[in-house]
């Protein structure tokens, strides 16, 4: 590879403008420019992260051993926490029984 | 000190790579430079994490619109030269980097698409001008340009420039040295061999003198 002699920057030479201050009043006007080309708020709002699970309800099932290992098998195969199995079978129970059911 | 901000909406279309080329080139040419990652995507970040960052370049990330403005205040000091690049994306954080830029370069392939979405930026900076009443300059670079441009090519070019855009000569070509940044770091000149080396060396060399020459002439006083 041949030794390409880069060029060199004059730092004296370099012209720089005096920028607006960062006011309110020139972030807006900045804003508002933007906005009327659709360069719009894209900022993440809120906090990020894993949504608070609704789930806060708990039942206390003691079951026979094959029900435990079977509900903890398709909960793991399916990515669900066991709950959402239990509520499946409970919605499928009151469909079968007449009974109401909220949610 | 002079603050030139990368931007276009269009996603892909060299912008990353720019700003890489610019910084690195620039800094071997002897300028301290400070580059910002200012995507969330992080595609600097990706080229900062690879190698020791090569000297004379400072780099920045998770700048967000709310400290835009500020932290390129804060860098535009003396015997510096900031560079800011952008997410492919409308935003208002590239509106806010506008406002502090001495000069905009929106790099586009030459390809329609490209183009048409690339004028957005365009439209901005001249949006900003009035509402600011300064001056920004505003120049695009052709990126991906092989040896033999398209006639899609030449015409968006014609075009352009019969509007008066600055287009910066010459364009970035595409070289395999210049996506093999991202996966090595450093400057070109730190890469293992990827197809025409000295192409690639010289081009970015040329594209990088280009930028100076523009940053070294008169700025014209604020309208
Ligand atoms: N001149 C070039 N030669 C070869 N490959 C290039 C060239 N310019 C860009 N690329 C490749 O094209 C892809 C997009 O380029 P780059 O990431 O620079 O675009 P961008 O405008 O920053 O994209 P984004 O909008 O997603 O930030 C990358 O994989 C990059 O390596
Ligand atoms: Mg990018």
């Amino acid at each position: 590879m041949s030794e390409q002699q880069p060029f060199s920057v004059d730092i004296g030479k370099l012209r720089t403008a005096a920028k607006p201050e960062a006011t309110s009043q020139v972030i807006q006007t900045s804003d508002v420019a933007g906005e009327r080309l659709g360069f719009v708020n894209r900022a993440p709002k809120g906090r990020g992260g894993r949504q608070p699970s609704p789930r806060t309800g708990q039942v206390h099932a003691k079951t026979l051993p094959h029900v435990a290992e079977e509900i903890s098998a398709e909960a793991k195969r399916r990515g669900v926490v066991q709950g959402v199995l239990i509520e499946e079978a409970w919605a499928l129970y009151c469909h079968q029984n007449g009974l109401e059911t909220g949610g | 000190m002079p603050v030139i901000v990368i931007a276009s909406p269009k996603g892909g279309a060299g912008k990353s790579t720019t700003a890489i080329l610019l910084a690195t080139e620039l800094a071997l040419a002897g300028a301290r430079t400070v580059l910002f990652d200012c995507d969330p995507n992080r595609s600097v970040s990706i080229w900062a994490s690879r190698k020791k960052l090569p000297k004379n370049i400072e780099f920045i990330n998770d700048v967000g619109e709310s400290e835009i403005i500020r932290a390129i205040k804060h860098h535009d000091t003396d015997g510096k030269i900031v560079i800011v690049d952008l997410e492919g994306v409308a935003s208002r954080l590239v509106s806010r980097a506008i406002s502090q830029a001495d000069l905009v370069i929106t790099p586009m392939r030459g390809t329609t698409l490209d183009a048409t979405i690339g004028a957005r930026a365009l439209a901005l900076v001249a949006e900003e001008e009035e509402a600011l009443g300064r001056e920004i300059r505003h120049a695009v670079v052709f990126t991906m340009t092989r040896a033999i441009r398209s006639n899609q090519h030449k015409g968006i070019e014609v075009s352009l420039k019969g509007q008066g855009v600055d287009v910066i000569d010459p364009p970035l070509m595409e070289r395999a040295a210049y996506s093999a940044l991202f996966e090595f770091g450093g400057n070109l000149r730190d890469l293992p061999p990827q197809g025409n080396m000295e192409g690639a060396i010289s081009n970015a060399i040329e594209f990088a003198r280009a930028v100076y020459q523009r940053l070294a002439e008169p700025v014209e006083a604020a309208a």
